[in-house]
This record gives C-alpha cells, structure tokens and sequence, in this order.
C-alpha cells in the first residue's frame, strides 16, 4: 500500500550518475532548504518528546498505565468535564472508560512509533543494502536468483504477511522488537534495488576497477569502495522509509495485532478513538494529529534531502 | 447446565442472541418510557405492519433440533412452540415458565424423575394438520442425531438411557424413556430427578415436528410451523422473511400477541451499523429493532442529552456473571491467602467501566447475580470496596510468604467482544499493581481461548470468564462451575477450580429433588454463599442489557427471563 508506493517512486529516482555529495554539503544545503529545516525541527522534538515520555509525564504527575474511575461517567464510561476532562493535571483529557490520563499515552506512544519506525527502518537498510551490494557485487546468477528474491518481497500483500507472522510468534519475545523485524521483513526490497543500481555504476568507476586490480577482496571492496558511495542516496531513502514504517506499525496496532494493551501507541489509540468519536472528536484528532504532523515532517525532510541532491536543481546555493 | 456456556451458545443460535437479557431485580429494569405504554398496550388491537430485525449474528440454523437458546429465543419462538414456554412478564416475575403447548407445567411424580403433560384442544401445524404428543416426541428424538446437533445436552443426561441413542433415522424404535400413551399425553422418565424440568421444556427440541414433513438436514429450509409465523423466504446467513401462519390460533396461545403481518430479519450486520441506523430511525428503520446487539458506547453516552434516544431503550438483565477463575491446582494459587489477597485487591469501579459502565454492567461480589430467581444470596467475605484494598491485599500476601509482592500471569481474549478482553484485562493488572501484584497478561484467540481454559491439564492458574445461566435457576450457574461430576478432563471443562467436594456434590442433588421454586432458590443461594468463602472465583460484575428500538416501535418490554423485548409482543402500528 503506501509502503509499495513510496518505495517505487523513491527507487526509480536517484540516478546511477549523480556523484556521491559530500555529508558536510548537505548538511549546510539542508539548513537553508525552509521545508527540510522545519521538518528536521518537528523530528527532533518528537524525538525529544519520546526520549523525555519519563520526566513530561512527571511533570503533567501521572502515568500512562493507572486508571481513574473516578474521572469518568460511571454510567457510560465517559470522562466528566469538558473537553474530555482536560484539566491542570490531565493536559489532554482522559481516555473513555478508563480514564487514562491522554497526554502519558500520546507521549509514551511516540517512544514506540518512533522506535519501532527508527528500528525497521535500520533492520531494512541493513538487509536491503546487504543484499543490493551483493547482487550488484556478485555474478550473473547470483545478480538474478537476489534480484527474484527482492521482487518477490515487494510483490508481497505485505499487511496479510505481516498479520500472519505477528500470530505465530511466541509471546516471550518483547512485542516492539517483533514488530520492527517484522515491519523490515516484509519492506526491505526498496532499498535492496536501490542499492544494487547505485552498486552497479559505482563498480564501473575507476577507484572501484583500481581496487579490484590490486587483488582487494569482494568483501573489502564492498566495504571501502562502494559503501561509503552508497550512504546519502540510502538516507534519503531511509527518511522516506521512516514514516511509511510508522504507518505501518500504527495500521497493525489499530487492527489489533500489533503493540499489545496496556502499553499505549497512536495506532491503538486512533482505533479506541473511532468507537468515541461522535460524543468527543478529540480521541480521533490527538493520536491523527500526532502521526499527521510526523509524517509530514518525514516527508518534507525527505523531498528536501531528495531535491538538494538531485544534479539537475541549481536553485539551491552550493 | 453442563458443557456450553450461554455466549458459545449464542453464535451457535440461528438469530435468537442469547446475549441478551434475563430476570431483573434492579431497580433500573422495568422503569423507563415502555413501561408506562404497557399499560395503555392492547393486544388486540395491535395488529398490522411490517417488523425490521437488524442482527449480527447469521442465521446460521433455523432446525428446532439445532438452535441453543434460552426459553425458546426469540425469533425461534415465533415459529417454534414448545411444551412450556417462557411467560413474557417483565421483572422477577417472568423468570418463570408458562404453559405453551401443554396445559400445566407437568406434573412430576416419582420423586420429580417422572413428568407428564397433556397436549391443548386445538393446536396445529402451518398446514393445518393437528399437533399430536407423537410429533413433540418425535421432534426430540430428532435432536439425537448427530447430524442434527447444537442444541443443549441435557435431554441426553436426564432422559434413562438415552445417551446413545443415535436419532430416529438410525433408530427408528426411538427413545422408551418417552411415553405417549395417546395423542395428548407425553410422559418423561428421568434418571435422577430434576425439579427444573419444566424449565428446560422451553427448548425448541420440544416443539413438534411432524415425521412426515422431515427432511433430514434440510428440514430447516422450511420447518414446519406451530407458532404465530412461518417462513416466507429464507436465505441462509442473510436474511429471514417471516408472514402469519393461518392456522394459529391466539386462543390457544395468549403469551403471543403477533402483531406485526410481517416480520422481516436481516443478519449479518455490523453492531455499530445496527444501533446507528435503530437510532436514526429513517424509513424502514423507524420499524426496527435487534435481537442481539446491546446498546454500543456511542448511543450510550448521547442517551443522557437525547431525550427522544433515551425513551426508545430497552433495560433489562440477562443472569451472566463476569469473573476470575482461579486454578487451586496451580501456584500460588493453591494457598487460599493468595486468592484471598486478589479478591480483596480487585477495583470493580475500573472492572465494571471496561465493560462499558454501570448502565451495562454492576458491580458484583456473589457468584449467582442478584436475581431471586437463581436464589441470589448477598454476601461480601473480602469486602474490596468500590475501588479495591490493597493494603488488606500486601497483608495477606505477606503471610502467605510474598512479602516483596508476587508475579503472576492472566489469560484472557484477544478482543473486547465478549468482555473478557484486554479492555478488562488491563483494569485488573492495573489494580493489583497497587497491592505490590506484577500481573503478566496472556491473550488468546477467542476460539483456541475455550480450548485452553476448558481442559483441566492445560488450564493456566488465573484466567477472565463468563457464565450465563440457560435458565432463570440456580442449578444451571452453579452446577458446571462447582459440581465435582462435571469436571471434564478432555476439554470443555467448566469447573475451573476442578473443585470435587463430596458435600457440594450430595447438596446438588438434594437440591434437584425439589420441585417447589422457593425451596429451591433458597437452598442455591445458601450453596453460592458457602462456596464463595473459598475464594475458589473473584466475582466481578454481573451483565445488564439495553437494547434501542425503532421510533414506531410499541410494547418493547424487557421480559425477565431474558432481559429483552419480545417479538411475540412487539407492534408496529
């Protein structure tokens, strides 16, 4: 779905001849492009946020977990109070029926979609970038039997694969960790073609033809020649696998496979707020917010990595 | 009162939806905006119009032999007439059975082993042939065959020497322990005796079912009708067009008003689509009404600012009770001071929340709820209060050697849909935290979860259950959880605390001789309190049911023995 979509468009675009740019360049170019910058700025304070979950729910003086009867409707379960309960001590309301406390949940919840988004991400460049360099690496056959295999992956209903290997793993795995390999497992092939295109007009340069020349070993090629040619493209394309990753996790959690109660995610915290919508509309626009304002931010930071790199655009200055 | 709970029973059930509703004696059941039109309701004037049932479940059976209901269900009631029925009245009083086809409620000789009934004048079939004893002996016997089974076990326990018996199709000499001397006479010859006899003739096995007329497995793509309707159209899983059977007669049959010309159901709905459109009420829909699907958190929370909402609503309570089972045979829970710690550490307010709140759900400290029909008996041995004791709780634990709290592990669904999910999970974990109690929650499959609990070599030590009785008594809440005889080794065990005491077992036994309700309710809510010092379950909330009716919608009363309205008695015009 998304995942399928972001990875053709991001795959098919950085040109086997643009020249590796320089990581201080675009860095500097990165400061003066106005949308990058502010996406960069959104990350880091959702990740701020997620870091510090601990001590800005200290702060509010509640958790994310304690349930307080006495804040909700004991007939019908809503919270008392305007606005779903928002108060001095519950910045954002409380959950119906619960009454947990809403503002604990949604920065908790950040911990684990940017965790588990930043952790599949890693697993999938990783295993892509692996198996990129090798196909590109490696002989004809060993080039097709991979390149099969990467098809294979991204031709996979990757939801359906997902929901079936959640339902087989054992429940003494830690359920993030389960969920970031398996949001990598069925999305690396993006990176893996990517990274085998980029592998492929790199060992045609000479520096490449010289290594090979004085007896380097594969391995050591890999590593010193084509690795270091490989990291921008493989980051931008990594900030746009961030947030597809995200969307992943919040859709296997709003279905109900994914983070396991009580442990708050906005994907779990979106489907809870689909029953509650119509009397507080707020339960759907909190946890929506959240991820609309992330993935934004992902997406304007990727488009700008993404145009600063592109050899065609001169309106940026060097 | 043995292996299939209620809400098992419920998907089993064609649309009848068990899921609903029961005996009231809270004060909330019986008030409210039906109760004043009762009063001004007359039967006789009632008729005409076309009743929209909006339902969940598929209809999945329409066989008498093999629908699972609790006093005949609902939509089987309108085609299905049995020997006894449910009498339809509202509140504690219509926990009790009414005579349908016979003409008294038995009479039971021999020590309540033996139970006669004598058929009414006038009684007959859709196509106008007349009912005979033969045709309801016949339609039991059908409920033998294992090609027509889903309805409940009991007949094959009570009946002498019936538990082989393998339908009429193998068997045509059919069951001896039934006697029909003449065409108005059925006697019953039990093995042991059974004082709740007559509660269990409201089963649709004992509507007729004329042996002519029977086709096997495809009898229910057009059962033979004795009661009000009969099926116009029936398409499997979707729909159910029902019109008026001309050879009913409501002389012979005062419970059934039968106001409605036609009564069209509609299955396989979403639960949200069904309130929606109940509440909406455009249309055909202004007709409507469920028979299984409560009232859901969206409608419950506008009912207070909705005064048109609020009028249209059903109250009424199904005999169900929500609790932990603990397994004695497991640690810690074989030390009485754990189980102990946990019923005084449990925060019923955030229990009885997860279930939706107090209009869906009260909070309950007795095994039995509060229904006088099942005896209900109040006590209260480790009062936990409205929000738990964890300091009594800490107590407990530390002469019980935790002194430094306990981990423990909780096994419930994986969904919320029959609340026993994490919803109610998490409100537990929640509340022994604070009495130092780690709790590690375990979710299964809604399927493999019966599986797991229901066999006693695999059952884990602390799990999140239901039970609903499938009749108004207390004999069928009390039997399956606590009778020693029915722990069942090799799955679909209920006797979670595998709980074998001589003298519970002797007391069960005593209690099934009475015939006298009174006497009988008494000494089942004498039997609940004695057990529950054993702390062998944590009661947590017993179930409340409201329902939303159409805007046309008349006579929508909450009869006590299932805490829903009636279709019987329902009208549109």
């Amino acid at each position: 779905m998304t995942q399928t979509v972001l990875t053709e468009e991001a795959a098919a675009d950085p040109g086997p001849s643009s020249p590796p740019l320089p990581r201080a360049a675009l860095w500097r170019r990165l400061r003066h492009d106005k949308a990058a910058a502010t996406g960069l700025v959104i990350i880091a304070v959702m990740v701020l946020v997620a870091v510090f979950a601990p001590v800005l729910t200290a702060l509010e003086g509640q958790d994310p977990t304690t349930q307080h009867s006495e804040l909700v409707d004991s007939a019908v379960g809503t919270p008392l109070g305007a606005h779903g309960g928002i108060s001095g001590s519950h910045w954002l309301g409380v959950e119906p029926q619960t009454g947990r406390d809403l503002f604990a949940r949604l920065v908790y919840g950040a911990r684990i979609s940017l965790g588990i988004a930043f952790g599949a991400t890693a697993i999938q460049v990783l295993i892509g970038v692996s198996i990129g360099i090798a196909a590109g690496l490696g002989g004809r056959l060993v080039d097709s039997a991979l390149g099969r295999l990467t098809d294979l992956s991204l031709a996979f209903p990757y939801v359906l694969f997902a929901i079936g290997l959640m339902a087989i793993v054992p429940d003494s795995i830690p359920r993030p960790l389960v969920l970031a390999v398996v949001i990598a497992l069925v999305a690396w092939g993006g990176t893996a073609r990517l990274a085998r295109g980029q592998t492929l007009s790199l060992k045609t340069r000479d520096y490449v033809a010289a290594a090979k020349l004085s007896g380097a070993p594969p391995l050591r090629v890999a590593r010193r020649e084509i690795l270091p040619g490989l990291v921008t493209p493989v980051l931008t394309y990594a900030a746009l696998l961030v947030p597809s990753n995200m969307i992943a996790e919040a859709g296997l959690s709003f279905l109900g496979v994914g983070i396991r109660p009580p442990t708050p995610s906005w994907g779990q915290m979106l489907s809870q707020g689909t029953t509650w919508f119509r009397p507080d509309v707020l339960y759907v626009l909190v946890p929506g917010g959240a991820l609309f304002v992330t993935l934004l931010a992902f997406t304007l930071l990727a488009d700008g990595v993404r145009r600063i790199l592109d050899p065609k655009n001169t309106e940026v200055a060097p | 009162m043995r292996k299939i709970p209620v809400f098992t029973a419920a998907l089993a059930l064609v649309i009848a939806g068990t899921a609903a509703c029961g005996s009231s004696s809270s004060p909330s059941s019986g008030k409210g905006g039906q109760a004043g039109s009762a009063a001004a309701f007359d039967p006789k004037t009632c008729q005409g119009g076309t009743l929209e049932v909006l339902n969940q479940a598929s209809i999945s059976k329409l066989d008498p032999a093999r629908i699972y209901t609790s006093g005949g269900g609902n939509i089987p009631s309108l085609l299905f007439r049995t020997l006894t029925t449910r009498n339809r009245l509202p509140g504690q009083e219509g926990a009790k059975p009414a005579p349908d086809l016979a003409t008294d409620l038995g009479t039971p000789s021999d020590g309540a082993k033996t139970w006669t009934y004598h058929l009414k004048d006038n009684l007959f079939f859709e196509d106008g042939t007349p009912i005979t004893s033969d045709d309801v002996k016949y339609g039991i016997e059908r409920s033998f065959a294992p090609e027509l089974s889903g309805g409940a076990p009991y007949l094959r326990d009570w009946l002498v020497d019936a538990s082989g018996y393998q339908g009429p199709y193998k068997q045509p000499e059919g069951i001896k322990a039934i006697e029909t001397p003449d065409p108005k006479t059925i006697i019953f010859h039990l093995s042991k005796p059974e004082g709740d006899f007559p509660l269990l003739a409201t089963a649709t096995q004992f509507a007729p079912v004329p042996k002519a007329k029977d086709t096997g497995v495809d009898y229910e793509k057009h059962p033979v009708s004795s009661g009000p309707y009969m099926v116009a159209t029936f398409e499997k899983k979707k729909t159910l067009d029902l019109v008026r059977n001309p050879h009913w007669s409501a002389a012979t049959d005062p419970l059934r008003y039968a106001c409605p010309d036609k009564i069209n159901i509609t299955a396989g709905l979403e639960s949200a689509v069904i309130n929606q459109r109940i509440a909406t009420g455009s249309g055909q829909d202004a007709n409507a009404v469920t028979t299984d699907t409560t009232v859901g958190p969206d409608q419950l929370a506008q009912l207070g600012s909705n005064p048109d909402l609020a009028k249209r609503v059903s109250k009424g309570e199904f005999p169900a009770t929500t609790y932990l089972a603990f397994n004695p045979k497991v640690k810690p829970f074989d030390d009485i001071r754990v189980r102990e710690a946990i019923s005084y550490a449990v925060n019923r307010s955030t229990a009885v929340n997860a279930a939706g709140g107090t209009a869906v759900a009260g909070a309950s400290t007795t095994f039995l709820p509060p229904q006088k029909a099942l005896g209900y008996q109040p006590y209260d041995y480790f009062p936990a209060g409205a929000t738990g004791n964890p300091a009594k709780a800490k107590e407990l634990l530390a002469q019980a050697g935790y002194p430094n709290g306990l981990s423990i592990t909780l096994d419930h669904e994986a969904d919320d849909a029959d609340n026993l999910g994490p919803k109610l999970a998490t409100a537990i974990q929640d509340a022994l935290k604070a009495a130092g109690i780690t709790v590690t929650l375990k979710p299964s499959d809604d399927s493999g979860y019966r599986d797991v609990t229901g066999k006693p070599s695999t059952e884990p030590g602390l799990s999140l259950q239901y039970w609903g009785a499938d009749w108004p008594s207390g004999g069928p809440f009390l039997i399956p959880i606590f009778d020693g005889r029915q722990i069942i080794d090799s799955g679909g065990n209920f006797n979670l605390a595998q709980l074998n005491d001589p003298a519970v077992n002797a007391e069960i036994d005593a209690i099934n001789q009475i015939t006298d309700p009174a006497q009988a309710q008494a000494r089942w809510g004498a039997l609940d309190a004695k057990l529950g010092q054993q702390a062998l379950t944590v009661p947590l909330f017993y179930e409340k049911d409201v329902y939303l009716f159409g805007k046309n919608i008349k006579n929508a009363v909450p009869d006590g023995w299932r805490g829903q309205y009636d279709l019987a008695r329902i009208s549109v015009k």
